[in-house]
Parts: C-alpha cells; sequence; structure tokens
C-alpha cells in the first residue's frame, strides 16, 4: 500500500513539474470588464525611436474613447522582427489587430498573411467613412500600400526618403560651400574626392543596412528598375546598364578611397564622430543626427542624375488590420483615423522624423506647419514626395531571399571584386530562378 | 521484474518526459518539417520529398558555409580552449601572487551578454572612428574594413565569443589545474623536472577529462553563440562571408520564412555535430586519464 503511495506521490510531482515547464501561460482574451472592446496595436518604435509617442498616442486614444482599449506592443528588430512574431501569433490564432507593416513587406504580407481588407470593410460596416481614404491622401501615396493586382492591403502611415547628410565642417575645411550641396551624382563624385584630398577625411557613404532601399533610389533614378513586368510575371530587372552606371558609380568613390564601405551602423558613426563628409540615407535618422552630432547636421534632397528623373522609393510602414471580429475591426478603424489624424501625425513624425502621409497635415496649424518652417533638413525632404516610387519587392514565397541576394551583391560590387555590371547580371539570373 | 525497478522509472520518468517533449520530439517535428515547402503560417504545407535536401546539397552556398563554420571553429579553438588553457597553467602554477586579481579581471566580460559585447566591438572595430583604428593610424597603418572583408569578419566575429567566453573557460580549466596535488609537483621538482616537463608528464594527463569538456563545449557552444553577432552585426554577409551552419538556420526559417528547408539545414547540422561528438569519443576520449 504504501509503495502504491509513493508510487502516486511521484507521478504527482511529475505531472505538477511537467505542468509548470508545459504552458507558457495561457492568455486570457475576449472583453470581460463592461463590453468594452479591446485591441492590440503592434509597432516596431524603440524606445529611441517614436517608442515614447506611440505610448503618448495609445494613452491619449483609450482616454478619449472609454467603449475601446488600445494596448501596444513594441516587436525588436524592425519589419523582420514583427513579421515573425505576427506568423507565430497568426499560426495560434492569437492575431493583434493593427499592425505597423514596412513597405517592402507589402507583397509578402498581400500574399502570405490573412489580413483584413481594410476598404471593403469600411464600406460594408462604416459606411460613413467609405470616402476617408480618397478625400485625404494623395493618390500616389494611397497606391504605396496597393498591390500589382490592385488591393489596398492598408492604410499608409509613415513615410520616409532617402537625403543625402553632410557634415558643413568638413564641407567649408575642404573648400566647398555649405549652403550649396552637391545636387547630381557626379557633384557627390567630385565633393567627395575634394574632401579626401584636402581634408583627408572620407567622403562619402550610402547606407549598407539590410535592405536596397537607397540602392534602388539610386538606380531607379538613373532609369533602371528593380523588378520588370514580363508576359505579366514580375522579374528582377536590374541589370540594364542605366542600373550598373549607377552602382558603378559608388563603388568607384570606394575604389578610389573617397567612398566608405563598411556596415550600417559604422558608417554613421564616422559620420557623427566627423570623420565622413556625406551620408545618403533615411530623413528618418534626422532627429537622431540631429542629437548626437556635435557639428550642424544638414541635409539635401536625394541627389539626381543630369537630365534624368528623380525616383525616391518610400521607407516606413503602412498600417494593416488582423481583427476578425465586428466589434474589433470596427475599434481598430477608430483606432486608425485617430492616429492618422492630424495632430497624432505632427506628434509621431516629431517623434521620429518620418513625414505624414495625408495631404492636409503640412498645413495643418497643430505644430509641423511651425516644425517644417524652421527646419530646412525637413524641407529637403519634402521637396522629393513628388517622386515617391514603391519600395520593390520580390513577389512569390522565395522574394525574401531574393531580396537577400541583392544584399550580397551589394559587398561583392563595392569592394570591387566585380563590375556592376557582371554582378547585377549573375544576381538578376540567380533571382529569376528563384523566383 | 526485479524489485525497486517500478520505483526507478517513476523517479527518472519526469526527467525523461521532460527530456523527450522539449527535445527528441521537436527533433522528430524538425525531421518531419525538413520534407515540406511551408512558410508556417499557409494552411497548405506542400510535400516535396526530398527536395530540400537535394537543393541545399548542390547549391553553391553550402561549400562556402562549410568552410566558414570549420574557419570559426578552429579561431574559436584558439580563443576559447588554447588560450584558457595556457593562461589557467601559469595562473595556477606559475604565478604566486596576486591570483584572485587576475581572475576576477579575466572572468569579467563573461557577465556581459554578448548583445551588449557585440556593440561595443562594433565601435572598437569601426575603421574610422574606433579605437583600433586610431592605434593603427599612429603607426601608420590604414584600418582594415573588419566586417566587409570576407576573411577578418570571421576573425573579428570570434573575437566577441572568445572575449566573452574565454574568462568562463578559464575558470573551470583552472578548477582543474589547481586540483592536480601539489605533493606530486613538488617531488618533480625535488627531482629537478623542468616547468615544460611538468606541463607535460603531469598536468597535461591530470587535466585531461576537463580539458576535453572544455573542448567540446567550446565547439558545441561556441557555434550556437555566434550566432548573436552575426545576426546584429553582419546578417550573414559580406556576400554570406560569415554566414554558417547555425546561422543559415536562422536565415531560412525566420528571415525568408522558408521552413522546409531551415529544416533540412537542422538536420545537416545535426548530422556534422554528431559526426563530431563520434569522433570525440573515438579519439579523444582513450586518451583522458580519469581519476576513478
Amino acid at each position: 500500500m504504501s509503495f502504491m503511495k509513493k508510487s502516486l506521490t511521484l507521478l504527482c510531482v511529475g505531472a505538477m513539474s511537467l505542468a509548470l515547464v508545459g504552458c507558457g501561460g495561457a492568455k486570457e482574451q475576449k472583453s470581460a470588464d463592461g463590453g468594452k472592446v479591446k485591441i492590440e496595436y503592434w509597432h516596431v518604435a524603440s524606445e529611441s525611436f517614436g517608442g515614447a509617442t506611440v505610448k503618448e498616442l495609445v494613452e491619449e486614444f483609450n482616454k478619449t474613447h472609454p467603449n475601446i482599449e488600445v494596448t501596444e506592443k513594441y516587436n525588436p528588430d524592425m519589419y523582420k522582427g514583427l513579421t515573425q512574431n505576427l506568423q507565430a501569433a497568426i499560426a495560434s490564432g492569437k492575431n493583434p489587430d493593427v499592425v505597423q507593416m514596412g513597405w517592402s513587406y507589402l507583397n509578402y504580407a498581400a500574399d502570405n498573411l490573412k489580413y483584413t481588407d481594410i476598404p471593403k470593410m469600411v464600406e460594408e460596416k462604416i459606411p460613413e467613412d467609405k470616402n476617408f481614404l480618397k478625400d485625404n491622401y494623395l493618390p500616389n501615396v494611397l497606391a504605396l500600400a496597393r498591390t500589382d493586382d490592385g488591393r489596398q492591403v492598408g492604410v499608409p502611415y509613415s513615410i520616409s526618403v532617402p537625403v543625402l547628410f553632410y557634415n558643413p565642417e568638413i564641407f567649408k575645411a575642404a573648400g566647398l560651400d555649405p549652403a550649396n550641396p552637391p545636387k547630381t551624382w557626379k557633384e557627390v563624385q567630385a565633393a567627395a574626392k575634394q574632401i579626401k584630398e584636402k581634408t583627408g577625411n572620407m567622403g562619402f557613404f550610402m547606407q549598407e543596412f539590410a535592405d536596397n532601399w537607397a540602392q534602388q533610389a539610386l538606380l531607379e533614378s538613373n532609369g533602371g528598375t528593380i523588378l520588370k513586368k514580363e508576359n505579366g510575371k514580375t522579374k528582377a530587372g536590374f541589370s540594364s546598364p542605366e542600373s550598373a552606371e549607377a552602382y558603378q558609380l559608388i563603388a568607384d568613390m570606394v575604389k578610389d578611397g573617397s567612398g566608405l564601405h563598411a556596415t550600417n551602423e559604422e558608417g554613421f558613426q564616422a559620420y557623427l564622430s566627423g570623420k565622413l563628409g556625406m551620408v545618403c540615407t533615411t530623413i528618418g535618422k534626422r532627429a537622431n543626427f540631429e542629437k548626437t552630432a556635435k557639428f550642424e547636421v544638414m541635409a539635401s534632397a536625394f541627389p539626381s542624375f543630369e537630365g534624368k528623373q528623380l525616383k525616391v522609393p518610400a521607407g516606413g510602414n503602412f498600417l494593416m488590420v488582423f481583427s476578425t471580429d465586428d466589434a474589433k475591426q470596427k475599434a481598430a478603424w477608430e483606432f486608425i483615423k485617430f492616429i492618422e489624424s492630424p495632430g497624432a501625425l505632427a506628434k509621431w513624425s516629431t517623434g521620429t522624423g518620418y513625414l505624414p502621409p495625408r495631404k492636409d497635415v503640412e498645413q495643418d496649424p497643430n505644430g509641423f506647419k511651425k516644425m517644417i518652417e524652421e527646419n530646412k533638413n525637413i524641407q529637403a525632404a519634402l521637396s522629393t514626395m513628388p517622386y515617391l516610387v514603391q519600395w520593390a519587392s520580390f513577389p512569390g514565397a522565395n522574394g525574401l531571399q531574393a531580396e537577400q541576394l541583392l544584399i550580397d551583391v551589394r559587398d561583392v560590387i563595392l569592394s570591387g571584386k566585380q563590375t556592376a555590371a557582371d554582378a547585377l547580371k549573375e544576381t538578376e539570373d540567380k533571382i529569376n530562378k528563384l523566383l | 521484474m526485479r524489485k525497486g525497478t517500478i520505483p526507478v522509472i517513476l523517479f527518472l520518468l519526469p526527467a525523461a518526459l521532460v527530456f523527450a517533449v522539449f527535445f527528441y520530439w521537436p527533433l522528430l517535428q524538425n525531421f518531419y518539417l525538413s520534407f515540406f515547402q511551408w512558410n508556417m503560417i499557409s494552411p497548405n504545407m506542400k510535400l516535396v520529398g526530398l527536395d530540400n535536401y537535394i537543393e541545399i546539397l548542390t547549391s553553391p552556398e553550402l561549400v562556402k558555409i562549410l568552410v566558414n563554420t570549420v574557419l570559426f571553429i578552429v579561431i574559436l579553438l584558439i580563443f576559447n580552449f588554447f588560450l584558457p588553457y595556457i593562461y589557467s597553467y601559469i595562473l595556477g602554477h606559475l604565478v604566486q601572487r596576486c591570483n584572485f586579481i587576475y581572475r576576477a579581471i579575466l572572468f569579467m566580460p563573461s557577465i556581459i551578454s554578448l548583445a551588449v559585447a557585440s556593440i561595443i566591438f562594433l565601435w572598437i572595430y569601426n575603421p574610422l572612428a574606433g579605437p583600433l583604428s586610431i592605434v593603427l593610424n599612429s603607426i601608420g597603418l590604414e584600418s582594415p574594413r573588419w566586417f566587409k572583408d570576407s576573411f577578418l569578419v570571421i576573425v573579428a566575429l570570434s573575437t566577441i565569443i572568445g572575449w566573452k567566453v574565454f574568462g568562463y573557460n578559464l575558470i573551470v580549466m583552472l578548477a582543474a589545474m589547481v586540483a592536480v596535488p601539489k605533493e606530486m609537483i613538488e617531488a618533480a621538482k625535488l627531482e629537478n623536472a623542468s616547468n615544460w616537463l611538468i606541463f607535460k608528464k603531469i598536468i597535461l594527463p591530470m587535466t585531461s577529462p576537463t580539458a576535453v569538456y572544455v573542448f567540446t563545449i567550446t565547439v558545441v557552444f561556441g557555434l550556437q553563440y555566434v550566432l548573436v553577432p552575426v545576426n546584429m552585426l553582419t546578417q550573414g554577409g559580406p556576400d554570406q562571408a560569415s554566414s554558417n551552419l547555425v546561422y543559415i538556420v536562422y536565415q531560412y526559417g525566420f528571415v525568408f520564412f522558408q521552413t522546409g528547408k531551415a529544416a533540412a539545414f537542422a538536420i545537416l547540422t545535426m548530422l556534422c555535430y554528431g559526426v563530431f561528438l563520434w569522433a570525440k569519443t573515438k579519439f579523444l576520449d582513450k586518451k583522458v586519464h580519469y581519476e576513478n
């Protein structure tokens, strides 16, 4: 008998320890308190990049909307991290409601995630708002969140464009005029060379994030393209002579010692510590640069190629909805309208450096107008808004791997292992085989 | 059944169950996944048979990744096995005073997280603004682009792991070193044995069980540690020069969302580790001197 008892106890202990390790904690869903609709907002705003603004906006919304409760959740590692978490959440049926999604994930999200069709949802369930998108957004901005086959996947939220930051002190020391920064890539090349020769500092660095955003702006502004359509299928098309010529220009700068090829953080550190003349990167870095640098940070519009049309891909994010039930969908829409209101957008823009997607915000008296007037760097970025194009993203299940191949070839070209023309051709073939 | 067998089984059961559920079940799951094309959320998993294996085994990246992996292991062995071994001998038997200070100083980096260490080294290695480049400049050299050169990137990343793991391995080795009976060494000294002879004939065999342990964790854990700085600083770049068997699994699984291929790579990694452990047991364990 006592043996049985002992074994039983052991079993119980075993089962309990299993239970303890096994379940991470089942989360309670659904509203428990007085019919309040609870929704979750997922974002990528870290403490140093708009995190405080997100918290402020959510708090304000919860205060002014007593029937809705929004909880915000920060996802580290930008949109990659967020997409990972989102995949897992959807797979386990605990999807968030409103989500910030990066522009380059547009096709991937549209093809692989079960999202709520916002225009359709609004038209069916909130008919009084059915013209909201059309009335408040520029058509070219709205089109940024639309797939090739015309599906409006989300609502544009944050917009960034690449600009050219420069260090006026290095400019002066090199005999360049800070009031008259380079406007074309030929001028950038010449300025970089002059900086290297006169001051010994490095001249130029183009961001090397784990994406090809800035490089797309470069290639497409010279008349190249990242994607092309062939028989109705989207394929990689970046091996044209124009693309190669543009890419080679950067590689030549690295080769003659006036351009820097390093990791992104290294490039920024070098710029901020006054060892680098020009950095081509997102306007989203403005607030951070202005605060950190010991010199006056100046920015000018993304340089163009002589006589050619400027094209800058939109960076930042758009908002997607993943709610499935009615109440949550309506609450999500209410929340989107709130964070896309001019006042909220102005706060978001101040906290992050992003440009607002709505057409009336720049003129709105709620703060942003004054900021634009005072800050020349924002003006430089805003001046390229009419040339916004979609951030190219490769279609299909292998799209993200294709993107990585284009990142890999950047190292090949910039390290001078192969010419831009050869390397791009090779990679284009590889990607098209993959797609 | 022999008396007492049931309690034995019951005592083992909780641990065995946890082990089965959290180690062997995922392994089986992973094996199962490697035959599918799937992105983790799509409701339809496509059965592709051996395609994933064929693709990764015939891809040109495989050779690159295997070579990188071996390079990482070799450099990590220098930093985390060879150096701690030498240092622990010096600290345990040659340095007579202020021993504890050295120990504390050398162990310190181990308590800093790898993510923090990565950021620190990113700054140290900065080719224009980092302290290392300033030192190099002052003697007339130009700093290499550490994280953009296909070989140096492996060295640079390994130093981060080395810096972090060195202290821990040193303490483990040191424990074995000081456990070597002093009388034995003194007796040898009376016979006029040189330090080298003492090292070779007494220290080496007496510390071999611990050395094999440190050797094994250097290889097995070292590669897993590499994931953090690779993911933070290079994402496998430049042009896959810092990618390795562990990072490639992560990249396919959680960057490209190609679960099947990631699973196939994971099985391949598992096999490589298996071969390593088999070789270790076969060739090394025989030479180890166990006291009992």
